[in-house]
């Protein structure tokens, strides 16, 4: 008897049909499957036939073929145990054929026949509802994520038991409806708070305009000076995430397993600080599996990259392109995937191999050598680096006051307001954010008055600027009017956005 | 080993220049006949200092400090700007900002090295050392293509002190290499001076001992150019400039030690914004100078009463008398 299944496969970060079709006949007892497959997707053979028969399902002595259509396209993971076991259910005759019609399934199967988590199902339920499959049939484990769509049903199952009531009995699928955990906004809760941050008011104040502006941000400060306590709060004064953007973050998450266990989609910003020897597939994304790498993890949040010198210079030029775009494409023999890119940058380092430079009390670098680090830094990047300030050491006075620093809510409510203006401003253009104008763009948006023009001027000259931080000190600053609520650039932004300028290649000469 | 530096490190054009002048040729330094111990003959590339004009050596440490760095680089700037020729050894910090003074002075400089004159050692100051092939020389007792040796350099600092007429430490640790240039320069019997440093500073260590042996205390360019016997006339010339009440404030906690912005928010009492307008403020007048990011230290420009006047005012008479 033939049957067939519907499930779904996910390349990159969408989800793609996949039809499941079970054919037992008479004929020497065998048990073939094809369908361009991975050694996991093979294995699901025995997996499922024992599963069958710890679940007390005899499995007869027949030829049977299992064909995973289309089959062209590789399939990949553990997530077709769950579609076969229900295609031979059916073909065997346990189940009525049109009663395992038009169910989305995914999930690996234990040998005692327990549904285990996958990943990737948020992309699948998502499939389910545009194709208006009757429901969906998930491991429980799952339901979170899957059960996070309105205009889906959704059971989450435990094992082939619960699969085989699920399939026969309707009232059981309306008993085991997983509840919905819609999304709401405003739900958002960090651990972590910038009310936290003692002293640092220069690096509280650029940490505000980056986040207003969506600029990329870098830190430069002895060790120990509070550099990733600050940039671990960068989320946290960042806008409460909109649906599309808790969406988009939740399917890269989905794809990489990461949601299992939790509940609903994404509700607070990513924050993901990778260790300086990562390589550039773990950053960008790739592997034999294609998975999302670490600036896709970290899209529509923030990516930290701790000790920026520290890592290895390929591994950095892989960012350029993603942050100009907001998204990778990662091309390989079997096919080309795109990943979200829209995260925020923070960049932290020391000054110098020891980190005290220019305290010569306690630095022991020569100038060549302080040189030689600030150099391992491809320049491109730094260039892409908006604002840049300093972070000093906390005096033991300052760790121990409790004083009454502001909290990430006020501070957020700012960058809000900053974040609308430039909204309405850039209705109809492709970027969004302030960091994103382009230099031809800059003239039409940011017009100077006379006496703000003269001071770029002496600005320009005396302090050697380049076209490309000329420009990187209008966006800051226009960032800055923005959080005043001006409409106009004046003479205090700019000299604000001057302050805060990326670092030029003459300071590590001195 | 030694091949492959030479092929990194020198350009034949460089090694054509190379002139060889023996202690029985008329060019050879006068200065180092004197003494025991000098080179049987010199290398050199550009010239050989003027025997007609004087000279001084600066020295320091390689580590140097921002505030020896600027006091190097002013006094060489000054010095060389009264004619005098400035003499170092082309290392990081200290000897590297002298000679980048007296360039920028518009003197001549002269460097004395403890490898062959074709090799740019440390590579990373090869402006300079192109520059002083033009405007002065470089000289050294080795060989062409004789690789930097750390044993090579304590003894090309008697031909520092020997070929100059006073000797100026900037900045030194207790125990330092240029204590050894100043050491030889009393046993040459030329005038050793040093520049003053905070008590407690560890850079300042050495300077201040040889100040307690006798040193000549070095508080300004002109006690060097006095001791050198060159008269100069003092012409001022202030710029106005005015200070806005912040930056004033601002201005009058910053030295010549780096200081940060977080330092200066807590001491000035205003806000983070506050005193980043009036820093930008006064790095646009140039009186202070953005060293790393956001520290900051004086420039050379002084500000008395809202006027700001430099060394650059100086003007100097009747070179060498």
């Amino acid at each position: 008897m033939f049957s067939s299944i519907l499930s779904a496969t996910v390349l990159g970060m969408d989800a793609y049909l996949v039809r499941v079709e079970v054919d037992i006949c008479d004929g020497l007892p065998q048990f073939s499957m094809v369908g361009d497959l991975a050694p996991e997707v093979r294995e699901a053979a025995d997996r499922v036939r024992t599963a069958l028969r710890n679940t007390g399902i005899s499995f007869p002595p027949k030829k049977v073929t299992i064909n995973l259509s289309p089959a062209h396209i590789r399939k990949e993971g553990t997530r077709f145990d769950l579609p076969i076991a229900a295609g031979l259910l059916v073909a065997l005759g346990v189940v009525p054929r049109d009663y395992a019609e038009n169910i989305m399934m995914v999930g690996e199967i234990g040998l005692n026949g327990a549904v285990r988590p996958v990943s990737g199902v948020l992309q699948t339920v998502m499939l389910a509802r545009q194709m208006k499959s009757k429901f969906c049939i998930i491991p429980r484990d799952n339901r979170g994520e899957g059960a996070s769509l309105p205009g889906i049903l959704v059971v989450g199952i435990e094992s082939l038991k619960e699969l085989l009531e699920c399939l026969l009995s309707p009232s059981y699928i309306e008993a085991h409806t997983e509840a919905l955990h819609l999304w709401e906004p405003e739900c958002a809760s960090y651990s972590v708070d910038f009310c936290e941050v003692n002293g640092q008011h220069g690096a509280r104040r650029a940490a505000e305009i980056a986040a207003a502006g969506m600029h990329n941000f870098l830190m430069i400060g002895s060790p120990g000076s509070g550099k990733t306590m600050i940039a671990q709060r960068m989320p946290t004064i960042l806008p409460a995430l909109t649906m599309e953007e808790s969406l988009e973050i939740s399917k890269v998450y989905s794809a990489c397993g990461l949601l299992v266990g939790k509940e609903g989609l994404a509700k607070v910003r990513p924050f993901r600080a990778p260790h300086h020897t990562i390589s550039a597939n773990a950053l960008a994304g790739g592997g034999k599996k294609i998975l999302p790498g670490e600036i896709s993890l970290a899209t529509r949040g923030v990516l930290f990259l701790d000790e920026l010198p520290e890592f290895s210079r390929n591994v950095l030029e892989v960012l350029r392109q993603p942050m100009e775009e907001g998204w990778v494409t990662i091309s390989r023999v079997n096919g080309k995937y795109s990943f979200p890119a829209h995260f925020q940058m923070i960049a932290a380092m020391n000054p110098c191999r020891c980190g005290f430079y220019p305290d010569r009390q306690r630095c022991s670098c020569l100038p060549g050598e302080v040189r030689r680090y600030i150099h391992k830094i491809s320049w491109p990047l730094l260039d892409r680096m908006d604002l840049c300030t300093e972070v000093s050491r906390v005096e033991y006075t300052d760790l121990l006051k409790k004083t009454e620093n502001e909290s990430s809510a006020r501070i957020r409510e700012r960058v809000e307001a900053a974040h609308r203006i430039q909204k309405e401003r850039y209705v109809g253009c492709d970027w969004q954010f302030n960091a994103r104008l382009p230099s031809a763009a800059i003239k039409r948006f940011c017009p100077l008055n006379p006496k703000e023009e003269q001071l770029m001027e002496t600005a320009f000259e005396k302090m050697q600027l380049s076209a490309r931080a000329y420009h990187r000190i209008i966006r800051v600053a226009r960032t800055i009017a923005d959080l005043d609520k001006e409409e106009q650039i004046r003479e205090s932004h700019l000299l604000e956005a001057i302050g805060y300028r990326q670092v030029d290649q003459k300071y590590w000469e001195e | 080993m030694e091949e492959l530096y030479n092929r990194r490190n020198t350009t034949s054009k460089q090694s054509d220049g190379i002139q060889y002048i023996q202690q029985n040729h008329a060019a050879y330094p006068q200065k180092l006949l004197c003494y025991k111990g000098m080179p049987k003959g010199l290398y050199v590339l550009g010239k050989l200092p003027d025997k007609t004009r004087k000279s001084v050596a600066i020295v320091g440490a390689r580590r140097s400090s921002a505030y020896g760095n600027q006091i190097a680089k002013s006094f060489a700037k000054e010095l060389a700007g009264a004619g005098v020729q400035i003499i170092s050894g082309m290392a990081w910090g200290i000897d590297g900002k002298a000679h980048e003074g007296a360039l920028e002075g518009g003197g001549d400089t002269y460097a004395v090295l403890g490898c062959g004159v074709d090799i740019c050692y440390p590579s990373g100051h090869r402006k300079i050392y192109e520059a002083m092939i033009q405007r002065g020389g470089i000289l050294s007792e080795q060989p062409p293509g004789m690789p930097p040796i750390a044993g090579h350099f304590p003894a090309r600092n008697r031909i520092i002190s020997g070929l100059s007429d006073l000797v100026l430490v900037v900045e030194a640790k207790e125990r330092s290499g240029s204590l050894i240039t100043a050491d030889l320069a009393l046993e040459q019997g030329k005038d050793v001076f040093a520049v003053p440093g905070r008590i407690g500073d560890e850079m300042s260590k050495g300077c201040l001992n040889l100040i307690k042996q006798g040193a000549g205390l070095a508080d300004s360019p002109l006690v060097l150019l006095e001791a050198l016997g060159i008269k100069r006339n003092v012409s001022e010339k202030s710029v106005k400039i005015v200070l806005e009440k912040n930056e004033d404030i601002v201005y009058s906690w910053i030295r010549l030690q780096p200081v940060s912005l977080e330092e200066l928010v807590k001491k000035t009492g205003f806000g983070s914004r506050e005193v980043l307008f009036a820093l930008v403020g006064l790095e646009l007048k140039g009186c202070i100078r953005e060293m790393q990011k956001n520290q900051y230290v004086r420039t050379d420009l002084r500000i008395t009463n809202g006027e700001i006047s430099g060394y650059r005012g100086v003007t100097s008479k009747g070179e060498n008398n």
